[in-house]
């Protein structure tokens, strides 16, 4: 009997499930909803008869009722719920049903779950059912309801949402594997957002109670005991072993991005409870820190030997402030992409709000005194509570300066570390120099305290620098808190009111100094956080200072790059030399810093560092003549090249990006002289090394190609005064760069290379995007070239991936019409594209292809018919000729008809051309599977 | 200058290796693991606990045998990283499974080995049909190995 009943619910949930589209709906349209997971209900109007009949949703309700505790049956009556509960469209009248149909279903689902206990197997359902309604219900039906019925909902979700927030923490306590609590928080928490983003429905502090409620119970799960429940089980705390962790586990302020949004959300919402319970957690969690810290290094002091203490209470504080770190960075400012973030004008109204009661020079005092306990300075709490919580995450950020200087590094928490200083550019990139322009109104607290040409932010700057430096002395062995570290160094220059008052200070200078020297511990730190170091400083170069201040900062950080580097190049033993250790280093050096540098371009300021890297780019060649038999240098040398015509290219002039042409024309012959007949060791290293520099050297070409879709060089504006007068005798083009580079790569290709994908993929795109951007340069190849392109576009599209399929497909339409152009009957390229024309011919017709390639396919295919219209009849005429069931043959010889009925006789010309494609859809619906080799 | 290089004295007595911090390694450098010189294939960290401190994982390949090497350190250790020195010899002869090579310097070496497969059959085949080859050599601690040959230009 129960089986039949679930049959039922399983098909229901199906017909509820169903996608009522329409039908004219193109054949894209249709996959694409069919991939989608999530259908949401959208019936015809046929239906409403059928579904606003009330008793249909009480059924669902009571089947519900019955069946919960069968857990497979009860997934399917929530998931019909949820179904109902995504019902809009056509299917309503008018906004009277859908508020009655909503209050409706409410009570039902009140109704439901109130004074019941959740089943582990309901959270998930239950959390989709409450998602689908607020996502799908506009906001003034969800207001319509009555009143009362809407606090009751609200007051729910509430509930569950702190209740499965707790199930949540203890399903990872547990090390669950199916986390059904945590995808059931996830999707209540999401709700929330979308339900109090768009508040101005709801009058004023609606949310706010339910808001603390919510972030308490998120502080509570996150903080350990006594204050929160971390760890917690039935049986008391669970000692978690300590497992290892891999550098491909994502950072939790990634891995929950979307909770911590939500939850910092919420606590703008209720700023006036959130930030103040913020701060008082965090300052309390400093003097724990610091009180346990000196307590190690006392008993460090007293015996040195004593080692490795119990480290839970430690580690406890680090797990603790990393969460707050965490949230109070998400609730205080936005991450945004490009564009600069605003203040969030929850966090404005809160500090506008208070500033009457606030002392400025005590908010001041606050800040500024990160050494100092805040309850220490008189009168604290009459000051700023954004500020004073900043200034929280400040003084955690102080006494891990102060263990590093005490020398207990080996205490501290490199998680906590990066944590910090995340925090801090995202900070630094909302607060810092807040500009006044961008808002109705400002806190006079923040203008005091960030704003520009205020003695506060130059105090910040400078302790944000002193920061940055104590971090790099020490964590050189820490990639990622370095990585973050220096990521905050790039946010303080790159916007130039930042990088203004950053080059006023002493301690940048030394930092500049210091880098330059290569002297430990900078030159300890891994390559690619030196390439960032030497990208802030370049920026950082190129903030407002008088004409000697400039002179003497490009002298402290760009000179001594120059002239170590000629030293040493320049000795007249140096080819003798160039093995020694100490040489590859100095070099190696230089090579990771010129990438650096390459980084740092922007459009005001390419004309210094074109110039400044281009007399390098001529002497790296001749280190490729050296460094010849040292594959690593090989391989850095191209990077810096690729670095640079990636970054740069796009801005240049004419003469400018010849004279780049040139330096990488020259690039590759020295390369292909030293490399072209040699045969390494078979080690599987040595092949790895190659596929490198091929790798490298498609990007390079690629990046050189770039230039003919992206130029921004139009009036060569930041060249200005430079160039030498009009280009008249152009001596290189990409085209000629480009060909030749394929030239010298191609007998270095092999089969097996083309097995590295990423390898593969450059090698396709790079011909895909000679053939339509030369297509006139591809008949004068030489004839080896010639062939061993005609073979690499066949053997991409039949043996390779559908990705590189479609790029050979796309390369064939130039291709065609370059022959078209030309009118030759017997050059390669014609008999060349006739080969392609059956090739792509079988490919439609009679191989399982991927649809998403029928349009590249079918513009190939076209363009190769006009050409080849004889050649095509014949295909067609041999297909059918092989056909022996004469209703097949029919179909056949009627689809083809139709295929070309449009287009007859077929020229090249875009109308026809859509035509003979709209046709093909046509085409493969009716006979496309028909002649599949199966 | 303090930090200066000198770049004049030879390498004479020099060490065969020198130490660098862990974490300043690179992938397609070089590491002793083992007592062996080998070219680091793959690198990564780990840690443990959230709040513990970074390990450094390195897999290397000996550059003379092929062998495959592991080990793994925290990432503040220093390492030794082998003094690697190529260079390029003219072939003269093969004698006994030995190469005949001319330096530079016009001096003629007769202590190293014909290495095995490919590359030794390789240089065979090239010798044996008149070619003029050029040899790489690569030396690290006190070991010299033939790696790869060219044409003579």
């Amino acid at each position: 009997m129960s089986s039949v009943f679930q049959r039922y619910l399983a098909l229901a949930n199906q017909v509820l499930s169903w996608n009522f589209l329409p039908p004219n709906l193109g054949r894209h349209y249709i996959a694409m909803f069919e991939s989608s997971q999530n259908v949401l209900l959208k019936p015809t109007e046929s239906w409403r008869e059928a579904l606003l009949d009330s008793r249909v949703m009480e059924l669902f309700f009571t089947v519900h009722r019955k069946i919960r505790e069968d857990s497979d049956m009860a997934q399917d009556s929530l998931q019909c719920l949820a179904q109902l509960a995504s019902l809009h469209g056509p299917i309503f009248p008018d906004e009277g049903s859908q508020v009655d149909y909503l209050a409706h279903f409410i009570e039902g689902l009140l109704n439901t779950i109130n004074g019941i206990e959740i089943e582990d197997s309901e959270a998930v359902g239950i959390s989709s059912i409450i998602s689908n309604l607020i996502t799908v219900f506009p906001r003034n039906v969800l207001t319509a309801i009555p009143s009362e019925l809407f606090s009751s909902f609200v007051s729910c979700l509430t509930h569950l949402t702190c209740s499965f927030g707790r199930s949540a923490a203890l399903e990872e306590v547990l090390d669950k594997d199916d986390m059904v609590y945590m995808e059931a928080y996830d999707r209540l928490l999401e709700s929330w957002l979308t339900l109090v983003q768009d508040d101005k429905h709801f009058h004023k502090g609606f949310f706010t109670q339910h808001a603390v409620q919510v972030f308490n119970s998120y502080i509570q799960c996150h903080l350990a005991a006594p204050d929160g429940t971390r760890n917690l089980t039935a049986n008391g705390v669970a000692s978690r072993e300590e497992e290892e962790i891999s550098e491909l586990q994502e950072d939790d302020r990634d891995q929950f991005s979307d909770q911590l949004a939500s939850v910092g959300m919420l606590g703008r919402i209720a700023a006036e409870h959130c930030i103040p319970l913020l701060t008082s957690l965090l300052e309390e969690r400093v003097t724990r820190l610091h009180g346990q810290l000196q307590r190690r290094q006392q008993q460090l002091l007293a015996s040195p030997a004593s080692g490795s203490a119990d480290s839970k209470v430690l580690d406890d504080l680090y797990e603790d402030i990393h969460w707050l770190i965490l949230v109070t960075g998400y609730l205080l400012a936005d991450d945004t992409q490009g564009e600069t973030p605003l203040i969030p004008p929850e966090i404005m109204e809160y500090s506008i709000k208070h500033s009457s009661e606030v002392d400025i020079n005590t908010t001041l005092q606050i800040l500024g005194s990160p050494g100092e306990k805040a309850s220490s300075i008189p009168g604290y709490n009459r000051t700023d509570s954004v500020i004073r919580l900043l200034s929280a995450v400040l003084r955690v950020s102080e006494v891990e300066s102060r263990a590093i200087r005490a020398d207990l590094t080996h205490l501290l928490s490199p998680q906590m570390g990066k944590d910090i200083v995340w925090f801090l550019k995202r900070w630094a990139k909302t607060y810092l120099l807040v500009d006044e322009k961008l808002y109705d109104q400002i806190s006079v607290p923040f203008s005091t305290a960030f704003g520009a040409d205020t003695e506060g932010s130059q105090w910040i700057v400078g302790y944000l620098l002193q920061k940055v430096l104590s971090n790099l002395s020490v964590c050189s062995s820490e990639q990622d808190l370095a990585n973050d570290t220096v990521q905050l160094l790039v946010t303080l220059v790159e916007r130039r009111e930042r990088a203004n008052l950053v080059i006023q200070c002493e301690s940048w200078w030394n930092l500049a100094k210091q880098f330059a020297s290569r002297s430990p511990p900078l030159n300890f730190l891994s390559s690619p956080v030196q390439r960032t170091l030497m990208k802030a400083l370049v920026l950082g170069g190129f903030a407002h200072m008088d004409a000697e201040t400039k002179q003497q900062y490009w002298t402290e950080v760009l000179q001594p790059l120059q002239q170590r580097f000629l030293r040493v190049i320049n000795q007249e033993n140096f080819p003798q030399m160039c093995q020694q250790e100490e040489v590859k280093q100095e070099i190696t050096a230089t090579l990771e810093a010129l990438c650096g540098i390459a980084e740092a371009t922007q459009v005001d300021n390419v004309a210094i560092l074109f110039n400044f890297l281009m007399d390098f780019l001529t002497n790296c060649i001749g280190l490729m003549e050296v460094y010849k038999n040292t594959p690593e240098t090989v391989n850095l040398i191209i990077e810096v090249f690729v670095e640079v015509a990636h970054k740069q290219i796009c801005y240049l002039g004419e003469s400018k990006a010849m004279n780049l042409y040139e330096a990488c024309l020259t690039l590759l012959r020295v390369y292909s002289r030293n490399n072209v007949g040699r045969q390494r060791a078979d080690a599987p290293a040595e092949e790895e090394e190659q596929y490198q520099d091929l790798l490298l050297i498609m990007e390079l070409l690629t990046n050189l190609l770039s230039k003919e879709f992206i130029d921004f060089s139009d009036t060569d504006e930041v060249f200005r005064g430079q160039e030498p007068g009009p280009a008249a005798n152009r001596s290189v083009s990409a085209a000629d760069v480009v060909l030749y580079g394929v030239n010298l790569i191609l007998p270095l290709m092999s089969q097996d290379l083309l097995k590295f994908p990423t390898l593969c993929n450059q090698y396709y795109k790079l011909i895909t995007f000679i053939c339509e951007i030369f297509p006139e340069k591809i008949p004068q190849l030489p004839e080896d070239l010639f062939k061993s392109l005609m073979y690499s576009l066949e053997l991409g599209m039949t043996s390779m991936s559908s990705e590189v399929c479609q790029l050979c497909l796309e390369a064939l339409t130039p291709l065609a019409e370059q022959c078209a152009k030309a009118q030759e009957t017997d050059s390669p390229l014609f008999l060349a594209t006739r080969h392609f024309l059956k090739l792509v011919f079988d490919m439609l017709v009679l191989q399982k292809h991927n649809t998403e390639m029928t349009t590249a396919a079918g513009e190939a295919f076209y363009t190769l018919v006009c050409l080849h219209q004889a050649e095509y009849s014949e295909l067609v005429e041999t297909l059918l000729s092989s056909q022996q069931d004469p209703v097949i043959y029919q179909r056949l010889a009627d689809a083809f008809n139709k295929l070309t009925a449009s287009s007859t006789p077929p020229v090249l010309d875009r109308k026809q051309k859509m035509a003979f494609l709209k046709s093909l859809e046509e085409f493969m619906a009716n006979v496309g599977g028909l002649l599949c080799v199966k | 200058m303090a930090d200066e290089i000198d770049f004049t004295t030879g390498d004479a007595g020099a060490s065969s290796t020198y130490p660098m911090q862990c974490s300043a390694l690179r992938k397609n450098g070089f590491v002793v693991l083992k007592g062996r010189p080998c070219k680091i294939v793959e690198m990564s960290t780990s840690k443990t606990g959230k709040h513990g401190h970074a390990k450094v994982h390195l897999v290397g390949i000996d550059i003379f045998t092929g062998k495959k090497y592991e080990d793994i350190c925290p990432s503040t250790h220093n390492m030794d990283v082998p003094n690697i020195k190529r260079n390029d010899y003219q072939l003269i002869c093969i004698q006994d499974g030995y190469l005949s090579l001319l330096t530079e310097t016009g001096e003629v070496r007769e202590d190293l080995k014909l290495p095995e497969g490919e590359l030794g059959k390789e240089i065979e085949g090239k010798y044996n049909a008149g070619e003029d080859v050029q040899v790489s050599v690569m030396c690290a601690m006190s070991e010299e190995c033939a790696v790869a040959i060219k044409p003579c230009k």
